[in-house]
């Protein structure tokens, strides 16, 4: 029994590796990038970034908050998809009207029918100017999404550094 | 009262942490307990809550709160003008506030029920026209519809309600009411409440006489008026009779038509026979509790207009107010402890007028009863808008800086600015005034950061007061110090030319801010205000000089002294030769020195 099993193992030896042994062949498998979702890779060390960039995503829950906080992630409830929908409409509407003034990444919290979205502003603009803005965006959301929408705002003179990659 | 201890103890001397902390047992209900009232550290709650979006005057908070009413403005057009981008409905069950709204005529065919659309949307000259159109073309218009539009024209007096909130107060006194009255002299048939829009109308825009003429044409129909009727002619009542007596006499005879028609009168029409007593002179005196005795009777309770009125009948302006303090007493005494709600558009006035009589009596225990009021229930609802509040509360802070000692000023100062009320410059003043009365004139830099943060540093008066109350008297170091920064920042505000205009140097302000530093023995920052002086074309006095002296005698230099009398003398002063003789016989003066001084004695003995 020995001698076959070792004659059967120099058979499969021979189609395989020995087979080739002089010559080259593609070996190809499937596609498997590396992960680039929320990362800013590291570079020369000039470009300033703040914490909520800097850390990427498998951070989150350890490092990092959630930007945006509801509860149809839970077991048995539903809605995610409509509340993901609903966040990016909101962060690209407040993008485009506090253009230049946000300073970090809008965090946008629902609790019961309240929306309400924090935001991190720079002084650029006079201040009745950002209570036009708030004024005009609460009263906009909350007629289109039929629920009470309030901005809290806090002002900071600069965007605050982490670090520099 | 343990935190708010360690909170103030810990100004003036250095903080020690200590190694370990016991709090007392109740403790956390303390700092539970401190919560639970207005936060007079946070400003109103329709600003976000954030030092930069904070206003600090009341420009600002105006300017805040109306930049965000003109936002919502904005949204509401855009979501009117494209309603089918909000049309989706989510809410479950529907609010409908949050629906896109039809400002738009929908209906423009000449029917009946344009008529109703255009009356439901407010637009009166619309309306009109759609009244005239359905005339021309035939159809009747009902008779509640007519009535209907009748309301409508003589609420809006003729005109379309302007944009905005803004209401427009102008009376037009001659063009209104055509429309009304052409439309009611085309009417078949007219009933009670027909008239009752154009009495009430008339009345609404100033024309008296022609209300109670229509009021006759009522009677003379043989219909009866209604309580609405009867609450407006008694309101325009003196405005057709001159004399107190024939308006008391014209009202009472109104009251006994309203109970031979057996129409009920109401809070309304009580207060509008009080309303219409306060321009009865002497005569609402002796008729007022006759009616508040009667309103009692028929179990209608007083709201705060009714008070107001009272209020207004025994505390006139011009009278000063002896012999009726017991008024207001015992009108506190009645309605504390009771919480209001609106039912007359007078009762705003309330608070105001109260504290207004509580200042003109100087009565702060009467004062501090109406201001308890204003925590019971829900009648801080009836303060009114931002305006009549900083009435009220200038009126209450002004009382307070009288007649209370600094400590409770300075408490109630904390407790009302900047989160309810901004001052005036003349609030400022009242508490340097308080200060100065009770000797804390210390407090004053902290006073004049307030000054700077509410916006008042560019008010001359008020700045120089502060100055003149800082160099009055001389202090102990410490406070002296900070007098003297306090001063060198006041004078960079007389020296910026950045932002905005500066100050104009008077000759009060350069001596206080001079002798300021000079007390506080910052001798070279003084010595660059004298070059000031000539700068500012301002003449120093005779006192500013005798103190440089004196303190130029303390540091004992001789050169100073001569270039002291030689400003003296370029300015012309008389006391220069009383200097002059001070100086060269107190000084050891070198022979440049003197030689200096008397070519200086001669040419002023030439000019002589």
């Amino acid at each position: 029994l020995i001698f076959v099993s070792f004659q059967t193992v120099c058979r499969q030896l021979n189609s395989t590796l020995w087979l080739n042994v002089g010559g080259r062949s593609i070996h190809s498998s499937a596609v498997c990038c590396k992960n680039r979702a929320a990362r800013i890779r590291v570079g020369k060390g000039d470009r300033p970034v703040t914490y909520e960039q800097a850390l990427h995503p498998h951070q989150i829950a350890h490092r990092k908050g959630w930007l945006s906080q509801h509860t149809s992630n839970l077991q048995g409830e539903d809605g995610a998809a409509d509340r993901t929908v609903e966040d990016l409409f909101i962060r690209r509407l407040i993008y485009g009207t506090f253009h230049g003034c946000l300073a970090d990444e809008l965090v946008i919290k629902r609790r019961g029918n309240l929306l309400v979205i924090c935001a991190l502003m720079l002084q650029k603009l006079p201040p009745h100017k950002y209570y036009f803005l708030v004024g005009y965006t609460e009263e906009l959301l909350s007629h289109f999404y039929k629920c009470p929408v309030k901005m809290e705002i806090q002002m900071l003179e600069e965007k605050s550094v982490y670090k520099y990659l | 009262a343990v935190i708010s201890s360690i909170l103030f103890s810990g100004s003036a001397e250095e903080i020690v942490i200590p190694r370990k902390k016991t709090w007392y047992g109740i403790a956390v209900l303390q700092a539970l307990a401190s919560t639970v009232n207005r936060d007079p550290t946070a400003s109103h709650y329709v600003f976000q809550d954030d030092s930069y979006l904070t206003p600090r005057t009341s420009a600002e908070f105006k300017l805040y709160s109306l930049a965000q009413e003109s936002g919502r403005t904005a949204a509401k057009y855009f979501i009117n003008t494209y309603p089918k981008y909000f049309q989706k409905d989510f809410a479950n069950p529907h609010i409908p506030c949050l629906m896109p709204e039809t400002l738009e005529l929908q209906v423009n065919e000449v029917s009946e029920a344009a008529l109703i659309e255009r009356i439901q949307l407010r637009k009166v000259k619309a309306a009109v026209d759609m009244y005239d159109q359905l005339l021309q073309a035939g159809t009747p218009v009902s008779l509640d519809l007519t009535n209907d539009l009748l309301d409508l024209i003589s609420l809006y007096g003729d005109c379309d309600p302007a944009r905005g909130d803004a209401p427009d107060k102008s009376l037009k006194p001659n063009r209104e009411n055509n429309n009304a009255e052409r439309i009611f002299n085309m009417m078949p048939e007219r009933n009670r409440r027909s008239y009752g829009a154009l009495i009430r109308g008339m009345v609404k825009h100033g024309a008296y006489s022609k209300a109670f003429n229509t009021y006759t044409d009522l009677l003379n129909n043989r219909l009866t008026g209604d309580v609405h009727i009867f609450n407006a002619l008694i309101s325009a009542a003196p405005e057709v009779r001159e004399k107190y007596v024939e308006k008391w006499d014209l009202i009472v005879d109104l009251l006994k038509q309203m109970a031979e028609q057996k129409v009920k009168p109401t809070l309304l029409t009580f207060n509008a026979v009080l309303k219409a007593l306060r321009r009865c002179g002497s005569l609402g005196r002796t008729q007022a509790f006759p009616v508040i005795n009667e309103m009692k009777a028929l179990g209608i309770a007083p709201s705060l207009a009714t008070y107001d009125h009272v209020l207004g009948i025994f505390y006139k302006a011009a009278t000063s107010a002896q012999g009726h303090t017991e008024i207001l007493q015992d009108v506190l005494s009645e309605i504390s402890g009771k919480s209001f709600t609106a039912q007359d558009p007078d009762d705003v006035e309330f608070f105001k007028d109260a504290m207004r009589i509580c200042l003109a009596t100087k009565d702060i225990e009467q004062a501090y009863r109406v201001h308890s009021l204003l925590g019971v229930g829900e009648n801080w609802k009836l303060l009114g808008d931002s305006y009549y509040q900083s009435i009220y509360y200038g009126r209450f802070f002004n009382l307070l800086c009288m007649m209370e000692h600094i400590d409770v000023v300075l408490k109630w100062y904390k407790e009302l600015i900047p989160s309810l009320y901004y001052p005036n410059s003349q609030g400022m003043r009242d508490l340097l005034q308080a200060l100065d009365t009770d000797n804390r004139l210390d407090l004053i830099p902290q006073i004049w950061k307030d000054i700077k943060r509410m916006g008042h540093d560019n008010k001359t008066e008020l700045v120089e007061e502060m100055l003149s109350l800082m160099a009055r008297e001389n202090q102990i170091p410490e406070v002296q110090q900070s007098f003297a920064d306090c001063a060198l920042d006041v004078k960079a505000l007389y020296t910026q030319t950045d932002r905005r205009v500066p100050l104009s140097w008077s000759a009060g302000s350069l001596s206080s801010i001079t002798s300021i530093l000079l007390a506080a023995e910052r001798t070279q920052q003084a010595w660059e205000m004298l070059k000031l002086f000539k700068l500012a074309n301002r003449v120093p006095s005779e006192s500013l000089m005798n103190q440089f002296l004196e303190s130029v005698k303390a540091s004992n230099n001789a050169q100073q002294a001569v270039e002291l009398v030689q400003i003296s003398a370029s300015f012309c002063l008389s006391i220069t030769p009383n200097l002059m003789e001070r100086v060269q016989q107190e000084f050891d003066l070198t022979e440049e020195q003197r030689n200096t001084l008397s070519d200086l004695e001669s040419s002023t003995a030439m000019s002589d």
